[in-house]
């Protein structure tokens, strides 16, 4: 029996080496290692001298870094909710249909999901064209003349978010059809029989029901929108670089531009800090509510 | 029972549903719902349609100032100059090998961790579940400096080790395979061990196998993510023989002139390979995004 | 002495020949685009073709601006860059700075026939940083106007010499873009949106007023020059809000407004030049085309010129082989030795002889704002300054919205002062 138990351990370890040396290498040194370099003056590749917590000191003071801090939680406020709301609707709209219908209709919604960024920018770069792109003619229509919607500042990050939420929906899509296929249908023909209306059904049944996987699509939401960067660098090249600057964005400029990698390591750990506390925050909200 | 069954319940009891509720009268409210969410497809799918239409015309047609749903003259030129102008295949090359083996070495190391975790007893268990926890919250975003640093100490920059490494952190595919482990009855493990068969062997025989399913799902997903990503690969190739095909069709510039439809069908071809198979396993990846996803929540 | 130093010139010449023997490939980046790039991938052929068995150029063009800067500093400082690159002079000084850039040597030069002397002074200097060569020249560009001979004709504005009148002066020009006003969508198209142009067009109109942008004390923009620098951005933004020229547009959007005839006037670069000469040869231009020296707005004629050299990034860790050393040093050399050919692309070529020629002296359009090269203004020799640089930046943040109204002028100017002081401390 204890050899047995022996021979358990050595396998366990074995199983685990590979998750050891990756995690190790690749998430809790360069960790420890993010927070070290903060507190130096390094470039990008190279050493420095350690200056304390100066670069935070600089930080709290740079226009920029709050700059970055804003539009991500600007970015985040005009896509997770958003997103999930329009997912939510999307799947209810789709989980009536069936068989091929419902196949089709999925498709149609799920296929910018897996596209590339650099395809999606593409393709909305061309949608929105100023001279030739086909959104000129409702935007003219409305507006009374083409807009360049990435090139106008307010407008910039609304138009990101818009393209984001059809980038990304049909992923939520898929999480709440799953849920929704859950819900007993029994529920259903009970307040069919009652001659309850749509909305009171949505209301009192399925809103309630869905509710865990709606926590679940706004956690993940949130966390992945925190670390928004491909289509915010993509859609700002040739234009405003500073007022649309998001925070991973800025990490990159810091590093890869300017070539100072203390001062964009104490950005990362400042993303970092953000990205835990809202976890721990929506978890804790999320939870209160769940439990109401 | 699993996931997958509890899921075909659900879908068969949907289709019951529908079926009592077309033995009603007729649905008026129902029709126009439908008829929206047509509407709502046709438009969500258009932008992909409007970019794949555009990318068949001559350059000429493309800067014409109506709107014309249909090529008039249809035209593979945009594509025949991507593909010889362009390193694109060798973009594809680079994407495929990195995303497969992204794809291959997550599942791998995840499998083993998971199985541990969930089956053996062994010292430093609650560390390693910690240290998962910890990876679940990280933004590894934050982590592009050091990730770029580490990578260039070790020499693995413009090499394809160095843009797989970053990305085998997934600490989700270990939690989704902890949770189907977990699920397995002790029985099947108890009986091989009367057997005397080595852990080894009842973790390749046993548990892998029943799970095939879970592990189509996830390579899927995992296939997808690493196909598309963007910033990694981005920082982690400077070399335009290096990059994978979503950084190269936005870094490297061929073209001169007004080339929309080029510009497009460089998009388009990148997107192709995935987007073709997203169409023939169309059930299979639906099915795989909400196994994955769904056991978290 | 005299036989001692033979032997050394003999050997090293056997060396070289050595050197060049074996087939050597030189990697190379460059970021032209458009007409530009037509004319380098033809010299680049012609190269390899002469060089058969000797060196190949292998050629890549990245993304112009911040985004081939970006990589090429990462890349230099981890061993990864090319062996050559096109670069601009008004970015030695920040390159230098960052570490890209590594310094060539005056015997190298001397070696394969490139030194002060076969530049002008002020060219050859612009590539240097504390007296060290880093980059060399291989032309100078400058911003024209562009204008559609058959549309200035309907107006008026063509003089008996068929070349375009009274345009200097603000009054006169907008006078001018309300004439073709009725006979395009737009009078005057422009690239309005981000760094590049609007930096070129403000720095022109500025220099025409002999604006300071830095004072020799590290100042932005001295208090005098404040107003001139106003003045500027409020003549530019005149265009865009009198519905001149077109707002927020990117800059091949711009050329495809001129090109498609849809504007009268185009303000660019001189490398579109090819561009228009291959239409026109294609006979898919649809009307006549000219190019003129930037009309002087202001008090005298000044016109923003910056330069395009050839650089070896200073790539850490990797030495590079005195046979490779060679044959970059041949590429640079037989680029600037075949500049004519560049000239075609409406450069002025930099390296003397051919600037010199009677093929140059001759060569249309380059003739007529050849001009310009007398009255050239270039960007303040500062870290902040040059493509991609702060200075760039702060264009794209502050000039280009004052443009399209999204910002007063003064304001604008302001800002970018504050901006840039705040960096350069």
């Amino acid at each position: 029996m204890i050899r047995n138990q022996r021979g358990e351990v050595a396998v366990a370890l074995l199983l685990i080496l590979p998750f050891v040396l990756t995690y190790g290498v690749l998430f809790l040194w360069p960790t420890v290692q993010m927070v070290y370099l903060s507190f130096t003056d390094a470039p990008l590749i190279g050493n420095g001298n350690w200056i304390g917590i100066e670069n935070y000191v600089e930080m709290f003071d740079d226009r920029r870094f709050w700059t970055s801090v804003k539009n991500t939680a600007y970015f985040v406020v005009l896509t997770v909710i958003p997103n999930t709301l329009i997912g939510l609707a999307i799947a209810m709209m789709v989980s009536r249909l069936k068989g091929w219908q419902q196949s089709l209709i999925l498709a149609m919604f799920f296929l910018p999901y897996i596209l590339p960024v650099s395809v999606v920018y593409r393709i909305w770069a061309w949608m929105f064209n100023i001279q030739f792109g086909i959104m000129q003619f409702p935007i003219s229509a409305v507006a009374g003349e083409p807009i360049n919607v990435f090139r106008t500042q307010w407008m910039f990050m609304p138009a990101v978010a818009f393209v984001t939420i059809w980038w990304t929906c049909g992923f939520n899509i898929l999480l709440f059809l799953s849920g929704l296929r859950s819900i007993s249908t029994d529920i259903y023909e009970a307040a069919a029989l009652d001659n309850a209306s749509r909305w009171t059904i949505f209301r009192k049944i399925t809103w309630p029901l869905i509710w865990p996987v709606t926590a679940l699509v706004l956690t993940i939401q949130l966390i992945l929108q925190l670390k928004i960067f491909d289509q915010v660098y993509l859609f700002t090249q040739g234009g405003r670089p500073d007022p649309s600057m998001v925070m991973v964005q800025y990490i990159y400029q810091m590093a890869f531009q300017k070539n100072e990698g203390g001062y964009a390591a104490a950005v990362a750990v400042a993303l970092f800090v953000i990205v835990i506390v809202v976890s721990v925050l929506q978890y804790q909200f999320l939870r209160a509510r769940g439990e109401k | 029972m699993s996931v997958a069954e509890s899921s075909n319940a659900a879908v068969g009891a949907a289709r019951a549903k529908n079926s009592t509720r077309t033995m009603k009268a007729f649905d008026v409210g129902g029709l126009i719902l439908t008829l929206i969410t047509v509407i709502c497809a046709v438009l969500w799918a258009f932008p992909i349609y409007w970019g794949v239409i555009t990318s068949l015309k001559p350059e000429s047609q493309v800067i014409s100032k109506t709107i014309e749903y249909l090529p008039r003259t249809w035209t593979i030129d945009a594509y025949w100059h991507v593909l010889v102008n362009t390193m694109i295949g060798r973009w594809y090359l680079n994407s495929l090998i990195t995303s497969v083996a992204v794809t291959v070495l997550t599942l791998v190391i995840s499998a083993c961790t998971a199985y541990a975790l969930s089956q053996l007893r062994f010292p430093g268990r609650r560390i390693i579940w910690y240290m998962i926890l910890a990876s679940f919250m990280v933004p590894i975003a934050a982590l592009i400096v050091n990730h770029f640093i580490l990578m260039a100490r070790f020499g693995l920059i413009n090499n394809w080790l160095g843009v797989i490494f970053p990305q085998l952190i997934h600490p989700v595919v270990i939690i989704v395979y902890k949770n189907f482990f977990d699920a397995i009855p002790k029985e099947y493990r108890e009986a091989a061990k009367m057997d005397s068969a080595s852990e080894w062997r009842i973790f390749t025989r046993i548990y892998l196998p029943m799970n095939w399913g879970i592990t189509t799902a996830l390579a899927i997903v995992t296939f997808i993510g690493a196909w598309n990503n963007f910033l990694w690969p981005f920082l982690a190739v400077s070399k335009p023989e290096m990059m994978n095909v979503a950084v190269g069709i936005t870094q490297v510039n061929d073209a001169f002139g007004v080339q929309y439809a080029r510009e497009l069908a460089a998009a388009i071809l990148a997107a192709l390979l995935v987007a073709v198979l997203y169409l023939i396993f169309q059930r299979r990846v639906t099915q795989a995004i909400m196994l994955s996803a769904g056991v978290k929540g | 002495m005299k036989n001692l130093l033979k032997i050394a010139m003999l050997s090293t010449a056997l060396l070289s020949v050595g050197a060049v023997q074996a087939q050597e490939t030189v990697v190379w980046w460059d970021f032209l685009s458009g007409g530009d790039g037509v004319r380098m991938k033809a010299l680049i052929e012609q190269f390899n073709e002469e060089h058969a068995g000797e060196i190949t150029i292998e050629p890549t063009t990245l993304e112009w601006g911040t985004p081939f800067y970006t990589k090429v500093q990462t890349s230099a400082a981890i061993g990864e860059g090319p062996d050559v690159m096109t670069y601009h002079l008004s970015r030695v000084p920040l390159g230098v700075e960052s570490g890209a850039l590594a310094e060539i040597s005056a015997e190298d030069l001397a070696s394969v026939g490139l030194g002060p002397d076969t530049f002008a002074a002020a060219n050859w200097e612009a590539g240097q940083s504390d007296g060290k060569q880093y980059a060399v020249p291989f032309d100078i560009h400058s911003l024209i106007l562009y204008y559609n001979k058959d549309k200035l004709q309907e107006a008026g504005l063509l003089g008996e010499d068929g070349k375009p009148t009274g345009l200097d002066g603000v009054e006169n020009f907008n006078a001018a873009l309300e004439k073709l006003k009725p006979g395009s969508e737009y009078a005057l198209s422009l690239q309005t949106s981000g760094d590049g142009t609007p930096w070129r067009v403000f720095y022109s109109l500025f220099g025409q007023q002999d604006g300071v942008f830095l004072g020799e004390d590290g100042t932005f923009l001295p208090d005098d020059s404040i107003p001139k620098a106003v003045a500027a951005v409020e003549t530019m933004a005149s265009w865009v809000e009198g519905g001149y020229a077109p707002a927020l547009t990117e800059y091949e959007g711009s050329v495809a407004l001129f090109t498609s005839g849809a504007s009268a006037l185009h303000m660019n670069g001189v490398w579109e030049v090819p561009t228009m000469a291959d239409l026109t040869e294609k006979g898919e231009l649809g009307f006549e085309w000219g190019a003129i020296a930037l009309p002087t707005f202001f008090d005298h004629p000044a016109t923003w010129a910056d330069s395009h050299g050839f650089a070896i990034p200073n790539n850490v860790g990797k030495e590079m082989t005195p046979e490779k050393k060679a044959a970059v040093l041949e590429v640079i050399s037989w680029m600037n030795k075949n500049s004519l050919a560049w000239a075609n692309a409406g450069h002025i070529p930099a390296y003397t002889p051919t600037r010199e020629s009677e093929e140059f002296k001759t060569m249309e359009p380059n003739a007529t704002y050849s001009v310009l090269a007398d009255t050239a203004v270039f960007d303040p020799k500062s870290t902040l300054a040059g493509v991609a640089s702060p200075v760039y930046d702060a264009v794209a943040n502050y000039i280009s919205p004052a443009m399209n109204g999204e910002m007063g002028a003064q304001e604008a100017i302001d800002e970018m002062k504050a901006d840039l002081q705040d960096q350069a401390e």
